[in-house]
């Protein structure tokens, strides 16, 4: 014979489908994410994993001066490689990006074709999809370029620009104002902008580890300095251009799982309450059942049964879902940052499991261990209704003095302490979403304002000196430093010369990545500190990130390099253009052996004319310097929306779940209170403005907390994942204002629906026995 | 050998001043197929001495015997299952289950049994075949309690405990329900044990036991037996 007791499942459900729906639709829109994201990311993971093969993905490039000839190519190939042309061009185009040329790729980094067509004769381009997207460019619309049209006949994704990067320096790719593109050899011949000697290599043998990458590309840089005066050397492991997606591809996989299992707990323990509430009310039937013979382990099976079926069917469908219709909303989330090339959807066992058995798990485990301590109780304990924590049945003293209704609310805020417990946490871990949502384009916007603030001056101008500068010495050494001296004088009034050098963070730090030393001259119109000799200033973003202190020492090494220095921290510079150290610049000069008039770069609040373009490899500007905020805005900007939108909705259904708990344990007395004479009004009161209260309290105390663990979140993100640096500062008067209303509004709602309810109780709900 | 034997029963309750001895050495018999009535003013401890005959309360001393097994080395397990096998239990207040039709909350106790009462049949006997769909809340205080008597019954149990069975229901109400009880006596022949105020009851009674402060102050077989229509009270 079934139980009959499973008969009261679908009555249970249908006579609280509210309760039910919520926490069903709560939890099935998490595992649908869950799993959407996991499927789509993992898919995305394997694509990008087989495109080094599938592409034939470089192993480094490196750019010269000069095009190397057939012996020098010889020379180099003798170094275990095979090099391949990749001339590019950038080229600025009227609608204000630059698009970087390439002519069609057949042996290395080859072309991912996503809509369209390659381009076949003169005239025709094909432009880096994601670009595409973000300038509303569309196949058949023409671009221009001084005055040359193309026609747009394809969209691709070139395997070695997964991540926009112009400059492999840059803290932050930027698929707005740059893309990458294929044109016809003729249209590539024609461009007059300057041609840069990039070439590709493929080591013969593929090193086996990251060690040995490492170790073959400094050996290969060694022997390529011997060759050709080199101007750019990345290898893949250092290339963000490859490296960057890949890396982001998978980074947010435990975020996604604490999502789901903090969620997943939160609602675990909803319905445990829930239950536990339930198994007060049915006290006498449960004390009759055991008496009539029904076990404990019968009892918690039948009451654990509905969360179980609920978790189980959310965790079905949402997988369904989250396979059919999620994986492609967080592909897109993906495509709308990256230019990844296309991508098959791959079965995922791992996302499968953990999207349905843990959740399964946690909802038995924290249903269990509450209805196993609640039901402990004997049969008579029961049939007395004598099942309460017997602290908890003693009346705590209010004095008298305090306003009856205020005195009530105390009570049943007392009463109902487990419930307004979960709420807090519940109202923790929904405003920790809402403020992460919220203060993420406050922060780009302070970043923003902050800058420009700082920016000591409207433009930058980095010269392009050559690498062998660097490396080669003695005679060889002076005679190019006068060349490149004589070729990057102005007259320019505003310009004043600086020195720029850059090093690398080495294992200390959390990341590598490019630290930019300014040498700046004695009584700067622009840097507005004077150094001494043996000062060294890091900037605030530098000191920011890495938490460096004055009186530090910190160790950065060579780009191309083994050489290691350190440095001993004097003072802390208000700049957070980039990760940069400030020095004296004779002193900084004497320090990387440049030469005592070495400089490499102006100061200018006006643009500098008169200095050839070649000479220049970059001009930070504000526009250029906030690449890092713009891009973050693109990528995160939607999926903040999205967060804020789950957060009030996760805030709305807790405290409607939660609150309906504490009317419907109360309605008796509710119904006492109308027989007595109280009204509505009155009674809303007594028992909603208790949970109002709570709310508010828990909203308000619930600030400091989330801004602490969103600190924790957000450094860890930005030293671990981000080149560069965005201080955590925002707006926390408006965010917190915005945190507080939006909860009053999400809680607004839930108590109008509470309100309805209590005036739909009847009065002789407290005439009825228990039955 | 009684079907049911209480030997020196002591029970109380609270702790050091405040202790309070309820039972104070209970001997007591029930046959099989007898109908025991236990009478006594309030706080007299015939509630309790149900609830430790039922296996939900433990005496503090003193054994109990079910058919030649004894209750006091069982665990909580074993009383379970010894409620499981031999005890039906109705209370005054009719503890049904609320999202349960008539028919399903007896069939709740059906479940229990191996070899239980065809549930139609109790229905019919019970006169609830045109409520038998109805859930608690559809019916008066007497169609509840008829529900958990058939609850109790339908498992036939060898013996059934009933505290107060007519305490909450007017007075003809509470005839029908003691004419019921008195079927089921008769019918499946289950021992019962009823507690009750009302001294009226104890006319249908074949063992008549009265309780004062914890003590058994008379117990008697009642030889005038009469059959619940004719009580009066």
């Amino acid at each position: 014979m079934r139980n009959p007791l499973n008969r009261r499942f679908i009555r249970e459900v249908l006579g609280d489908l509210g309760k039910y729906l919520t926490i069903f639709i709560m939890m099935f829109l998490i595992v649908s994410e869950c799993s959407g994201y996991l499927v789509a990311n993992d898919s995305m993971i394997a694509a990008y994993n087989a495109s080094f093969e599938k592409y034939n993905i470089e192993n480094g490039y490196f750019s010269t001066e000069k095009k190397l000839n057939k012996a020098q190519k010889k020379n180099i190939e003798s170094l275990g490689v095979k090099i391949y042309d990749d001339f590019y061009k950038d080229v600025e185009f009227n609608h204000g990006a630059i698009i970087r040329f390439y002519k069609l790729r057949n042996d290395v980094n080859l072309v991912c074709l996503m809509s369209g067509r390659l381009p076949e004769k003169k005239g025709e381009i094909a432009i880096d999809r994601m670009h595409c997207q973000n300038a509303g460019l569309n196949i058949g619309d023409r671009v221009s370029s001084n005055g040359i049209e193309y026609e747009l006949v394809g969209t691709v994704a070139l395997s070695d620009y997964s991540a926009l990067f112009q400059d492999n320096g840059d803290s932050m790719f930027d698929s707005i104002k740059f893309a990458v593109s294929i044109v016809t050899d003729s249209d590539f011949e024609e461009r007059d902008e300057t041609l840069i000697y990039k070439y590709s290599w493929k080591y013969n043998t593929e090193p086996k580890d990251e060690i040995m990458e490492k170790e073959m590309g400094e050996d290969l840089m060694d022997g390529l300095i011997e060759q050709a005066r080199l101007t750019s050397f990345v290898p893949r492991y250092q290339n963000q251009s490859i490296n960057f997606a890949g890396e982001d591809l998978g980074a947010d996989r435990n975020a996604m799982y604490i999502l789901l299992y903090i969620t997943v707990t939160i609602i675990a323990f909803v319905f445990a309450i829930t239950i536990s509430n339930t198994v007060s009310k049915e006290a006498n039937v449960i004390g009759t059942l055991r008496a009539s013979g029904y076990t404990i382990n019968e009892l918690i099976i039948h009451y654990m049964t509905l969360p179980l079926v609920v978790t189980l069917l959310a965790a079905i469908l949402g997988n369904t879902f989250g396979y059919t219709y999620m994986k492609d909303v967080n592909a897109a989330l993906y495509y709308g940052s990256y230019s990844l090339t296309t991508y098959e959807t791959l079965f995922n066992l791992e996302a499968l499991q953990k999207t349905t058995l843990i959740p399964i798990a946690l909802m038995l485990i924290i249903n269990f261990s509450i209805l196993r301590r609640k039901l402990v109780y004997p049969p008579i304990k029961f049939l007395r209704r004598d099942i309460e924590n017997k602290k908890q049945r003693k009346a705590f003293k209010l004095n008298y003095k305090i306003p009856f209704f205020n005195r009530f609310g105390l009570r049943v805020i007392w009463q109902n302490l487990s419930n307004y417990m979960m709420l807090m946490v519940g109202i923790v871990f929904a405003n920790v979403l809402l403020m992460f949502g919220l203060m993420m384009p406050s922060t780009l916007e302070y970043y923003s304002a902050n800058l420009a603030n700082n920016l000591f001056a409207e433009k930058q101008y980095i010269l392009q000196a050559p690498l062998s500068l660097q490396s080669s010495s003695g005679l060889e050494s002076l005679m190019e430093l006068m060349m490149f001296e004589k070729a990057v004088q102005t007259d320019n009034p505003d310009a004043e010369k600086f020195s720029a050098y850059y090093l690398k963070t080495n294992e200390d730090f959390a990341k590598e990545e490019e630290i930019l030393f300014y040498g700046i001259s004695k009584n700067s119109r622009y840097v507005n500190t004077s150094f001494k000799n043996d000062d060294v200033f890091v900037s605030s973003s530098f000191a920011d990130k890495y938490d460096l202190k004055v009186g530090q020492t910190i160790t950065l090494k060579e780009n191309y390099g083994k050489k290691r220095y350190d440095f001993t921290i004097t003072g802390i510079y208000p700049y957070d253009g980039n990760l940069s150290v400030f020095m004296d610049q004779k002193t900084m000069n004497q320090t990387f052996d440049l030469g005592d008039d070495f400089f490499a770069g102006y100061f200018s609040n006006s643009e500098i004319n008169d200095i050839d373009e070649k000479y220049i490899s970059t001009v930070m500007d504000l526009d250029s310097l906030n690449k890092i905020s713009r891009q973050m805005d693109v990528s995160f900007g939607g999926f903040m929306g999205a967060v804020r939108v789950v957060s009030v909705a996760i805030f709305a259904v807790l405290i409607y779940i939660l609150s309906k708990m504490v009317i419907e344990k109360n309605a008796q007395s509710i119904s006492m209170a109308k027989i007595l004479g109280y009204k509505n009004g009155e009674i809303n009161r007594l028992y909603i403005n208790p949970t109002s209260i709570v709310v508010l309290l828990s909203t308000i105390l619930s600030l400091p907390l989330c801004y602490e663990l969103i600190k924790v979140l957000w450094m860890k993100m930005m030293i671990s994942r981000m080149s560069g640096w965005i201080s955590y500062n925002w707006d926390v008067k408006t965010v917190c204002i915005k945190i507080v209303l939006y909860g009053l509004l999400g809680y607004a709602l839930v108590a109008l629906l509470e309100m309805y309810k209590i005036s739909k109780i009847p009065k002789d709900e407290a005439l009825k026995n228990v039955e | 050998m009684a079907f049911l034997q209480l030997k020196q029963i002591f029970k109380s309750f609270g702790e050091g001043d405040s202790q309070f001895q309820v039972l104070k050495g209970i001997d007591l018999e029930v046959e099989k197929g007898e109908f025991c009535v236990l009478l006594g003013p309030s706080g007299s401890g015939k509630s309790t001495l149900l609830n430790i005959i039922g296996g939900i309360d433990k005496a503090d001393s003193g054994d109990i015997i079910v058919n030649g097994h004894s209750m006091e080395s069982m665990n909580e397990k074993a009383l379970t299952q010894y409620r499981r096998e031999h005890l039906g239990y109705i209370f005054q207040m009719y503890n049904l289950i609320p999202n349960l039709t008539v028919r399903e909350n007896i069939e709740v106790g059906a479940y229990l049994s191996k070899h239980p009462l065809n549930v139609d049949d109790l229905i019919d006997v019970l006169g609830l075949t045109d409520h038998k769909d109805k859930l608690p809340n559809q019916l008066s205080g007497g169609q509840q309690q008829r529900t958990a008597i058939g609850r109790a019954v339908v498992k036939n149990p060898d013996i059934l405990l009933c505290d107060e069975p007519t305490g909450a229901l007017d007075y003809s109400t509470s005839k029908e329900i003691l004419k019921l009880i008195e079927t089921v006596n008769n019918k499946y022949g289950s021992s019962i044990v009823m507690v009750t105020h009302n001294d009226a009851i104890k006319d249908m009674a074949d063992k008549v036991v009265k309780l004062r402060d914890g003590q058994i102050r008379d117990a008697a077989i009642n030889k005038n037996k009469l059959t619940a229509s004719q009580l009066e009270w």
